[in-house]
């Protein structure tokens, strides 16, 4: 089963990459629980470009690639460059090095983690084209392809942020480092939202867009008339979701809009027929102990929930009668620990919400009707959704 | 006969287009002419060339195709031209080869088509008086037996309309390259030439196909290979014999994709499904149906003992778009993806996508990994699970071609077909046909095609004695 819909063949992905220069993150996440110094110095190779023997191939992306010694002044928008998956394959690899390099890689998977086996065929196959030949043609040089893999190994750089993709639904996400990588949970969002009756030609609101993977998976089941306004704050979000709008080609039905929540859709206030929103939602309490990959390298601005891990989804909810049209559908995804969300609609909450629940459900059961908990694939209770009444 | 010359001035004016279509064929003789040669509008008025196309209808199929000097594929067949190898241009020995192909092929089509009836003659005839049949007023009074009647009509009429065009194809190759003999024209020569020698391939390939002609034989299809007790070892076999079918399928030009993969501990597979996409791949892969043993000395054993272990293939047809014949209901399936146990969501990152569909009412189950999505690969799973209730269904139904439908749960492991000896000596050899080769390395890297040939014709052969 080849990789997928619309852009997967390499002539597609070429043709698309071609359209948006890719714009490196100035600002790279710092490891918050420092693992040892060896361990840094590998996470810092395998995010840097590595010194190259070779010289870059003569290609005209090949000029706006920036000299590996010296990086890019923060902040500034020269450095472009496509994510792994989708950069030329220019570099041959004679299978004899190849098969070395898979020795070398294969070794360094620890038999606790015999997942990475699977991550170093992905890393080959998105690393290079598909063909048998010999030599083969890479994306990178194959040293910068070994240090990539040491960075994931060791550093715990995850590896949708070292291929530069994540494989969502039917899509393939482009993501990088300054976006969150979208969970497998989140795909059934998409499918709630298929079955609100009118969805099609409906306007929907994807606040929090990150990678867009929401708003472009929402946007290519749209018909006619139908349209998703795509919100974040961040500026990497906001350069990658028009990355994947624009490979996707669903410019027409998704406008990306910049700014906090709510604010840049007041002129849709009241028309919208559903909002969508994955919030962040992770206690501020509970960040240190993260799944390396998740705490040590996702933004801190698209995990960090506040309070409780409420902060957002509170903020939200109070926004949402206004921007919903009267029969309006929402659907948040929200944390097993913030329980408290559904409880603010359901019978009782536990201790921790009451408050919230006192606060907010007179207010708001008047609002909404058919509020539920959405148990995810995994039986816990993920989503909340309901309707403006 | 003016047309026929148009088609050959077309192919003289485009050298690269050199072996038409039999649609193409047919349009390029509805041409306007040009002015011709005379000498070749001579030499082609003394054959009888209006017999050289064939109509739709039963009484044109009947007619049968000749040269100007009066060679039929069965004379030709008959003359015992030396037949020489392919890279010899020479076009009796061509023309010979395609001959002997379109005998077994004709002799192909009556078993599969007519048991009771006993030369290629009385298939026509067969065909002319189902013809008389379906144009009785009163025909669909009994829809049963009128559609019967007009399927059986449909299939064999398309089977020797093939032949017949075949046949013609070659008789106008031939005096195409007598024409250009004629002529002095060596670039039509050549051409005709090396029509010929593409006749013969495709006369091999149609020798093939007319094997091919079940219900499903034309379709895609899983392939799924278990290990029989017996540990590493076993596995290891079985991992050898999802190779085979992979390089076996690659070599016909299938696309191959691995749906599942159950590792062993130490090597091998537990158990794995590929899926086999192209035409014919159910049609020749169902001859791989059933237990294949497996005798070496283990490089797992450290004692160095001689085992036997067993592998049990099963093929499953995918049937084409629409014909599901087993309606899924959304409520009888569970649907089991990788949990991690954590709190998942935002706090955990992972690339575990397994999906195991359960179909509850059937305990059928599919599982597929091969994706890197979940929803995709609850995708595959689907399509995996659908054929696998089809193949039910349709077992239940029919109860024919019981053995090629087997699911791996109903293969008895006494069903063996076929054995490779790697030691004390070297052979594979088919149960079922005798057919045996030495060199189990070749087979094993998929060149099984003459395996699948001799099980499929030695089938036919059977239904033609018991018939
Ligand atoms: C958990 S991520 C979800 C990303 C994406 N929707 C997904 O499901 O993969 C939360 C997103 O909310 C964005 N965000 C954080 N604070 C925000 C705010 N005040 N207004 C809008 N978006 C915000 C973050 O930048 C991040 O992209």
């Amino acid at each position: 089963m080849g990789p997928l819909s619309s852009p997967s063949s390499a002539a597609a992905e070429s043709k698309i990459k071609a359209k948006q220069p890719w714009r490196c993150s100035p600002s790279r996440p710092a490891p918050s629980p420092h693992p040892s110094s060896s361990v840094r110095t590998a996470a810092r190779t395998a995010c840097a470009s590595p010194p190259s023997p070779s010289p870059p191939p003569p290609s005209p992306r090949s000029r706006r690639r920036c000299p590996a010694t010296t990086p890019p002044p923060r902040g500034t928008q020269t450095r472009t460059r496509p994510p792994l998956f989708l950069r030329p394959a220019t570099h041959p690899v004679p299978a004899s090095a190849l098969a070395a390099f898979r020795r070398r890689a294969a070794a360094l998977v620890p038999a606790s983690a015999p997942h990475l086996h699977r991550h170093l065929r992905w890393l080959l196959a998105d690393a290079s084209t598909t063909s048998d030949s010999d030599p083969a043609l890479f994306r990178a040089p194959l040293d910068h392809i070994e240090s990539l893999w040491l960075g994931h190994v060791r550093a715990r750089r995850p590896f949708q942020y070292v291929v530069g993709n994540e494989h969502w639904r039917d899509l393939v996400v482009a993501v990088k480092e300054g976006v969150l990588i979208p969970r497998p949970e989140t795909e059934a969002v998409v499918d709630m939202v298929k079955g609100v009756e009118g969805f099609g030609g409906g306007w929907w609101a994807d606040l929090g867009t990150g990678s867009g993977a929401i708003a472009v998976a929402v946007a290519r089941e749209l018909g006619d008339g139908g349209k998703v306004f795509a919100t974040d704050v961040s500026d990497v979000a906001v350069e990658i979701a028009r990355f994947n709008v624009e490979r996707y080609g669903v410019q027409d039905k998704v406008e990306i809009r910049q700014g906090s929540w709510f604010e840049p859709l007041q002129d849709v206030k009241g028309k919208l027929m559903g909002v969508i929103s994955n919030p962040p939602y992770i206690p501020t309490e509970d960040l240190p102990g993260l799944q390396p990959e998740v705490g040590w390298h996702e933004p801190k601005l698209a995990l960090d929930g506040g309070r409780d891990g409420l902060e957002h989804l509170l903020h939200l909810c109070e926004g949402l009668s206004s921007a919903l049209k009267s029969g309006g559908f929402f659907v948040f995804e929200r944390d097993l620990t913030s329980n408290i969300c559904a409880s603010i609609w359901q019978t009782n909450g536990n201790k921790q919400s009451e408050f919230l629940v006192d606060l907010i459900s007179s207010k708001w059961s008047s609002s909404f009707r058919d509020v539920k908990a959405v148990l995810d694939f995994a039986d816990i209770k993920r989503f909340v959704t309901g309707y403006h009444r | 006969m003016a047309l026929f010359l148009s088609r050959i001035r077309r192919r003289i004016q485009s050298p690269t287009h050199h072996l038409l279509s039999h649609g193409a064929a047919l349009a390029s003789l509805l041409e306007p002419t040009g002015g011709l040669p005379t000498t070749a509008v001579a030499t082609l008025l003394c054959g009888e060339p209006a017999r050289l196309f064939s109509s739709s209808s039963t009484a044109a199929v009947a007619a049968v195709p000749m040269t100007a000097d009066g060679l039929t594929v069965d004379s030709i067949g008959s003359k015992g031209w030396t037949i020489l190898p392919e890279a010899e241009s020479d076009w009796r020995s061509h023309a010979a080869a395609v001959a002997q192909s379109v005998k077994v092929i004709k002799k192909r089509l009556k078993v599969r088509y007519s048991h009771d009836i006993s030369c290629w003659g009385s298939i026509i005839e067969r065909a002319k008086q189902m013809a008389l049949v379906l144009e009785r007023p009163d025909l669909w009074d009994d829809p049963v037996f009128a559609g019967r009647v007009s399927r059986e009509h449909g299939e064999l009429m398309g089977r020797i309309k093939s032949v017949n065009q075949f046949e013609q194809e070659l008789i106008e190759h031939i005096e195409m390259l007598r024409l250009a003999r004629e002529e002095n024209d060596n670039a039509l020569e050549t051409e005709s030439m090396r029509a010929l020698a593409d006749m013969r391939r495709s006369a091999k390939e149609k020798e093939l196909h007319a094997l091919l002609s079940g219900d499903n034989d034309s379709y895609s299809c899983f392939i799924e290979v278990q290990a029989g007790a017996g540990g590493t070892e076993s596995m290891d076999w079985a991992a050898m014999v999802m190779n085979m079918y992979r390089s076996w399928a690659q070599r016909r030009g299938y696309t191959v994709t691995v749906v599942e993969e159950m590792p062993g501990e130490q090597a091998g597979i537990k158990r794995a499904t590929i899926k086999v996409d192209g035409e014919y791949a159910f049609g020749y892969a169902k001859a791989e149906v059933g237990v294949h043993r497996l005798v070496r000395i283990s490089p797992f054993d450290s004692a160095k003992r001689r085992h036997t272990s067993f592998a049990a293939v099963a093929v499953i047809p995918i049937l084409g778009d629409g014909s599901t014949r087993y309606q899924i209901k959304e409520s009888d399936l569970r649907i089991e993806r990788f949990r991690s146990g954590g709190p998942g969501g935002q706090h955990a990152n992972t690339t575990e996508s397994a999906v195991r569909i359960v179909h509850i009412p059937t305990g059928i189950t599919a599982t597929c990994q091969n994706e890197r999505s979940q929803h995709m690969n609850r995708a595959s799973a689907m399509a995996v699970l659908q054929c696998r209730l089809d193949q039910l269904e349709i077992a239940r139904q029919a109860h024919i071609n019981a053995e090629h439908t087997q699911s791996l749960n109903e293969i008895s492991w006494g069903n063996q077909i076929r054995s490779y000896v790697l030691h004390p000596y070297r052979m594979v050899k088919d149960l079922r046909t005798n057919y045996e080769v030495s060199d189990p390395d070749s087979v094993l890297e998929g060149d099984i095609d003459d395996f699948i040939l001799n099980f499929l014709s030695s089938s036919l052969d059977e239904a033609d004695v018991s018939a």
